[in-house]
């Protein structure tokens, strides 16, 4: 950690992609430090980022810890500062401080079956675990993606979910039918009861809108997932990222510092108020 | 380090204390605040309106500027906190107990440089409470006392005519050095009217939580209880319990643009609290805490079960100044009394 | 003086005959002798209300929660609601249906008299009594009747009473369903306006540096715009850095709102605060003083909207809270409103 904490270090946009149009488009960022030496981050864990001028926003790095040169992000543009992101270029300096949180235990995993469940722009926090648990095929039994949007406009990284198809099983759903598409059509937690996934040496890691993540864990446990083989990643208001500006307090935990990712185990013993 | 020194005398202790700027509470428009001594300073307050924790965090602070030429990069410059030394006289024991969670919270973790440099040139003289300053003062039942030295570097107890001074840490010592002559040898009538002042202090009557070592789990068990919503009814939603707490650390940080062509600001922090009803507001607009029974457990839990559970102390030195500065009488003692009696 | 058990028979009555579905009121609370909000919905609580000189609170605010509530939860009640109101809160009540923020039949209005008192100020009052701790207050005539552990002592009632009270032109709620108390109206203790006259008598370098010194004081803790009923508004302008976010607001309209004030407390930010919401209370505001009582940092906000109340009264005979159908000050207009203040 720096000496001050709160002081973000300069880093260039280099590689913008448009990966969901609309009133709520999402946006893939690269970004390099200038000085060429970021920090170190792992599976899960977050960044705030600055817009000088409008804020700073705290966001998971999509980026695998293994990808030393850029760091990820893909951002929904929701607010101030997100909307100042989508409208900056390629080339443009913004600021970053971190890594933020703890982070999914990847390596107790080993010798496991995988099973990640995302929706919308919730792919973007369990994206470093998928690509380094691709990068480390040979460490996991089998892995398997389900991925879902509102409809085919709105499923991201489509071409590396594609790629992903000759080492892992993807399997892609939209909420409503459209003409095209020939995948699964329902909601995400629909698509994981249709294939049944096995909880016999799994483990089970998911995110996306809350009211998808509460279907999905519910779901799990029906198919004999145990609380512990369950894991997801929290998100609350966030300002200072160091557990002391107090705003992403649930119980005793400041979910920036021991959180984001939690087992439903450990979730179960939260108040809840997230 | 034991001394006496003659109420007279004060004075000339703070003059003496040449590298330090020294503040001691003044009434100004019917208001105790603590201010930098000019002239006399007379240490005869209830307690101040605000506690002392704005010294190290204070309600505005500056963390750096920007500034940004179109198609260039940023410039930012730090704004680090000078390196004076300040020492502040009249110091409750209820304010320096809150002064000790502080320093928990911001050097938990990682440390805060802001609130650590002003905190390591600061000192604090305390002043025992004789009597209790306010009819809602409550220390005794959250671990303190009204002669309480946590968090004091010297503490001083007032024998009428002077003061009994004890030397609480290395820098109350080198203070209290400094004053050379002015300090004498307490007598040994000294100590034995400090220690009978001391003991008639504690024996004072006060408000009193009636399980305080019970409230974390009774608490706990408590969460969904219909009581939050019911002693939160009147809630206006202010910032007065918090903003006046010598413990509650809520902030927020902001940017605050000077300029436009090109781009300037200051990156800032300002208190913040939970009781403002849009404090854990996402963008989205989900509110994980929508009611005022939320933001009142929130800060109850906050002081008297998350914060216990994390450092094995309450968050509250039991100052009263929550319950007595609330708009509408809502009143944290009777809050946790009943909550917890009701628990399970 | 009022008998506090015919404000208590009227609750339950309203209660236990289904004819209100709750009622907002004042009860002891747990600090000493002082009366808090509470809002009843079982005519067993009734018992609990209590009616003396500590009753601060102007409990309309209580009724915008209580819309705001219904609007949230999409509820249209069939029953009104009833509330116990002081002059000062009657007029504030007029106010919020001038506005048309409820009409007259969702309110059920127990009038209570302030006859020739008013609420008390707890610094006069500890002031007066020199340490002793007061268990209760009621006014009864001219004079302040005050328990102590030592017995009852009588005080001038002029002397321990807020400003706001003795200068009251109308402590009689002229708007209500039913009413306790005489109408003394025509009392006049202190004559209006008389604390802003004493402060308008300084020169304008001295009142400047006076309200420099207490906007500098102000910690923002929004205590003035939270406790105050005019201040309704779910998006406040001084407010800039959160506002109520729906799912359906866009990233435009929360990247592009300007912030008129940042949330530092300084200076220049509170004074914006403070005169801007001065501007917005103009011919609203109806004295209750609630604003100045709830500050912790003790400044006059009173002098602040006694000011904007005066201006309405000498330019165009304005009375803020007189009626329900009548014109509001600044959303009307007529031809031969004077002019002379535009420079």
């Amino acid at each position: 950690m720096p000496d001050n904490i709160y002081l973000p270090e300069l880093a260039r946009i280099t590689y913008i992609k448009e990966e969901v149009p609309g009133e709520r488009a999402i946006k893939t960022f690269r970004v390099e430090p200038l000085n060429g030496d970021s920090f170190e981050h792992e599976c899960g864990q977050c960044a705030m980022l600055s817009a000088f001028g409008r804020g700073e926003m705290m966001i998971s790095i999509a980026s695998s810890p293994l990808v030393k040169e850029y760091k990820q992000f893909s951002i929904m543009r929701v607010g101030r500062v997100s909307a100042a992101f989508h409208d900056l270029a390629v080339g443009d300096v913004v600021g970053i401080r971190g890594p933020y949180g703890n982070s999914f235990p990847v390596d107790d995993w080993r010798g496991r079956n995988l099973y990640f469940i995302g929706g919308g722009c919730g792919l973007a926090p369990i994206w470093p675990v998928i690509t380094t648990a691709v990068a480390q095929r040979d460490n996991f039994k089998n892995i398997t993606v389900f991925y879902g949007g509102r409809s085919p406009r709105d499923i991201m990284y489509k071409a590396e979910l594609e790629k992903l198809r000759g080492v892992a099983d993807v399997h892609l759903s939209v909420d409503k039918a459209e003409d095209g598409w020939d995948a699964y059509c329902g909601f995400v937690p629909a698509n994981v009861m249709d294939k049944e996934p096995s909880s016999d040496n799994a483990i089970a890691i998911t995110c996306g809108p809350p009211i998808m993540i509460k279907y999905v864990i519910q779901n799990l446990s029906q198919l004999g997932f145990a609380d512990e083989q369950i894991y997801t990643t929290l998100e609350n208001k966030m300002k200072c990222g160091l557990g002391k500006c107090g705003r992403c307090n649930v119980g005793k935990d400041y979910v920036c510092v021991k959180g984001p990712v939690y087992s439903w185990a450990e979730l179960k013993n939260l108040p809840e108020e997230y | 380090m034991e001394k006496i020194l003659d109420k007279q005398r004060l004075d000339d202790w703070i003059a003496a204390l040449t590298d330090w700027e020294a503040f001691a509470p003044a009434v100004e428009d019917g208001v105790w605040a603590f201010r930098p001594v000019v002239g006399a300073a007379r240490l005869d307050h209830p307690n101040t309106k605000q506690p002392p924790k704005g010294f190290a965090f204070p309600q505005r602070e500056v963390f750096f500027s920007f500034e940004q030429i179109k198609g260039e990069a940023p410039r930012l410059t730090q704004k680090l906190p000078d390196s004076k030394h300040r020492v502040v006289f009249g110091v409750r024991p209820c304010d320096a107990r809150g002064t000790v969670r502080m320093d928990r919270v911001f050097a938990d973790h990682v440390d805060d440089v802001y609130y650590q440099s002003r905190r390591n040139n600061m000192a604090y003289v305390g002043l025992a409470c004789n009597k209790p300053p306010s009819a809602h003062c409550f220390c005794l039942s959250v671990g303190g006392s009204p002669v309480s030295s946590d968090g004091l570097d010297v503490l001083m107890t007032d024998l009428g005519d002077r003061y009994f001074l004890a030397a609480i840490t290395e820098t109350g010592k080198s203070l209290m050095t400094t004053a050379g002559d002015l300090l004498k040898m307490p007598a040994a009538a000294d100590r034995k009217q400090a220690a009978s002042v001391h003991a008639e202090a504690v024996a004072q009557p006060q408000r009193a939580i009636n399980n305080p070592d019970g409230a974390p789990a009774r608490l706990k068990a408590s969460f969904k209880s219909p009581l939050w919503e019911e002693l939160a009814q009147a809630c206006i939603g202010c910032g007065i319990c918090t903003f006046l707490c010598p413990t509650c650390h809520c902030f927020d940080i902001n940017d605050e643009v000077t300029g436009s062509a090109p781009l300037k600001g200051n990156r800032v922090r300002t208190w913040d609290n939970c009781q403002f009803p849009d404090f854990t507001m996402h963008t989205s607009g989900h509110n994980p805490r929508p009611t005022v029974g939320a933001r009142l457990r929130q800060r109850v839990c906050h002081k008297f079960q998350y914060f216990h559970e994390n450092f094995g102390m309450h968050q509250c030195t039991g100052c009263g100044r929550c319950i007595s500065d609330c708009p509408v009488g809502i009143d944290i003692v009777h809050v946790v009394n009943k909550v917890t009696e009701h628990a399970g | 003086m009022i008998d506090v058990q015919s404000i208590r028979d009227a609750a339950r009555d309203l209660l236990a005959k289904g004819e209100v579905r709750a009622v907002i009121g004042y009860q002891r609370g747990s600090r000493g002798m002082l009366a808090e909000p509470v809002t009843i919905t079982d005519p067993e609580q009734a018992d609990e209300l209590v009616w003396d000189a500590t009753c601060f609170h102007n409990l309309a605010l209580y009724l915008v929660e209580d819309r705001k509530a219904l609007a949230h939860a999409q509820r249209t009640p069939n029953l009104p609601i009833a509330i116990v109101a002081k002059g000062c809160d009657a007029r504030a009540i007029v106010v919020l249906m001038q506005e048309h923020y409820f009409k007259r039949e969702d309110v059920y209005i127990i009038g209570v008299s302030c006859e020739g008192g008013g609420v008390l100020v707890e610094y006069k009052l500890a002031r007066l009594l020199n340490g002793a701790q007061a268990l209760s207050a009621v006014i009864d005539g001219a004079e302040l009747v005050v328990t102590t552990l030592a017995g009852e002592v009588r005080l001038p009632a002029s002397e321990v009473m807020a400003d706001r009270c003795l200068e009251c032109r109308e402590p009689f709620p002229k708007e209500h369903n039913v009413v306790f108390g005489e109408d003394q109206t025509s009392r006049q203790l202190v004559a209006p306006f008389t604390a802003l006259a004493r402060f308008e008598a300084l020169s304008e370098a001295d009142r400047w540096a006076y309200w420099c010194r207490q906007f500098e004081r102000c910690i923002r803790c929004f205590a003035c715009r939270s406790v105050c009923p005019m201040c309704y508004c779910d998006e406040c302008v001084v407010d800039s850095i959160t506002f109520p976010v729906a799912p359906e607001t866009t990233a435009e309209e929360k990247a592009n709102r300007i912030r008129w004030i940042e949330r530092s407390a300084v200076r220049s930010e509170n004074i914006t605060y403070h005169m801007t919401r001065a501007m917005h209370l103009a011919g609203r505001c109806i004295d209750c003083g609630e604003c100045e009582r709830v500050c912790p940092v003790n400044i006059p906000l009173r002098l602040l909207n006694n000011k904007m109340e005066r201006e309405a009264r000498e330019h165009f005979g304005y009375e803020p809270g007189a009626s329900i159908g009548g014109p509001s000050l600044v959303a009307s207009f007529r031809d031969d409103d004077p002019g002379q203040f535009i420079r």
